[in-house]
């Protein structure tokens, strides 16, 4: 698919020229989707809140390098994910979320609708497996992890992925499978080290 | 993992599992136990998903333009890093630097062996040919045509006067032909 003669291309090629409209209209367009990524990582609104900026703010200054070889989404979706992971890794952050993080309404939230977790798991257990989640998460290339995430968490098919991706059909599968195994390989690796460790 | 699963394996995962792979899952344990793995693992990733559409505070876009100008700073080196035409000056500038620097270090290195040579007194003397003429003005009296050719270099045959005792004139003419040049 070419994503150089869409509406959105459009849009690109006036913010690359520095047009403020069109990055506003960028900015209006993808927030919610942003700040939902980050929220749906970190789970915590202020420091969403503070990513979604540093996001929006490269974008800004780097979008004179997109290529149009992805869609404008993917793109986005990438930079966002690794400036979540940017800030993991500056705040070195082991346990991902401890209850001092949240704020009432956070925690009220996450206890009320969390769709993808056995509502019956306690908290903390949720937490720690979103804390392994994170954690295998890392251990995958910028591509691999937003290619994942995409798939599982935003429920892409395969077809879609590649429009999206640019790739074809059969590279998304084998790109998927590989980044599949080596999360077992990670989580199996993770799971005999910590006895270890203790 | 077996083709039969590899080649279906998203297929399988999001739970339509096509019947020849239904089939092979029944009769491999290994493929069954990776294919389990992998659901649990999908539905872990699945966990960050966010609970609920969250939308940032009123004003976002004012803040990010704050974070912008906070970070990026207008400066006349953006012209230079954000136009094609700017990174074009830049290059050519950097190309014409490079080509002064290594002109001005070729004639340092070609005028070394004059100014560290033996004959450094003679190069500071004033240079004149036999007759008293200063040799350079006699080698452009001879190019510019006041003088032939053949005049010139009788001149510059001629023996020295004998008030300069220690002036080595072969030293002195080749001394002054190549400052000569250099001018």
């Amino acid at each position: 698919m070419d994503h150089r003669n869409s509406e959105e291309a459009e849009l690109v090629k006036r913010v690359q020229a520095r047009d403020e409209m069109a990055f506003r209209e960028i900015v209006e367009r993808y927030q919610s989707k942003v700040f939902s990524i980050i929220y749906g990582i970190l789970r915590n609104r202020n420091d969403a809140e503070d990513i979604a900026q540093q996001v929006f703010a490269k974008i800004y200054f780097s979008i004179k390098n997109f290529d149009f070889r992805s869609s404008l989404l993917t793109w986005i979706y990438k930079i966002t994910v690794n400036e979540c992971y940017d800030y993991l890794r500056k705040k070195r952050v082991r346990k991902l979320v401890y209850e001092s993080d949240f704020s009432e309404e956070d925690a009220q939230r996450m206890e009320a609708s969390e769709p993808a977790t056995d509502p019956h798991l306690p908290i903390d257990t949720r937490l720690a497996q979103r804390d392994l989640i994170l954690k295998l998460l890392s251990k995958l290339s910028e591509e691999d992890r937003s290619l994942m995430l995409l798939k599982e968490v935003e429920g892409h098919s395969v077809e879609e992925l590649a429009q999206m991706t640019g790739l074809n059909e059969n590279t998304i599968k084998v790109k998927l499978f590989r980044t599949r195994q080596k999360l077992l390989k990670a989580a199996s690796r993770l799971t005999h080290v910590r006895p270890l460790a203790r | 993992m077996h083709r039969e699963i590899y080649e279906r394996l998203e297929d399988v995962l999001s739970g339509t599992p096509p019947d020849i792979a239904v089939k092979h899952l029944k009769q491999c344990q290994e493929c069954r136990d990776e294919v389990i793995s992998m659901r649990a693992q999908a539905a872990l990733v699945r966990q960050l998903k966010p609970p609920v559409e969250v939308e940032p505070r009123a004003g976002f876009y004012a803040r990010v333009l704050e974070r912008i100008e906070a970070e990026g700073p207008v400066s006349i080196w953006n012209l230079f890093a954000e136009s094609a035409f700017g990174k074009r000056i830049a290059v050519a500038s950097l190309a014409l630097a490079l080509l002064l620097g290594v002109y001005l270090v070729s004639i340092e290195r070609s005028a070394e062996p004059m100014v560290a040579g033996p004959s450094m007194q003679t190069c500071l003397a004033p240079a004149c040919d036999a007759a008293g003429a200063p040799v350079a003005s006699t080698l452009s009296a001879a190019i510019s045509g006041e003088d032939a050719p053949g005049v010139v270099l009788s001149r510059l045959d001629q023996e020295p006067p004998n008030d300069q005792p220690n002036h080595e004139p072969n030293d002195d003419m080749l001394v002054n032909l190549v400052t000569y040049r250099e001018q």
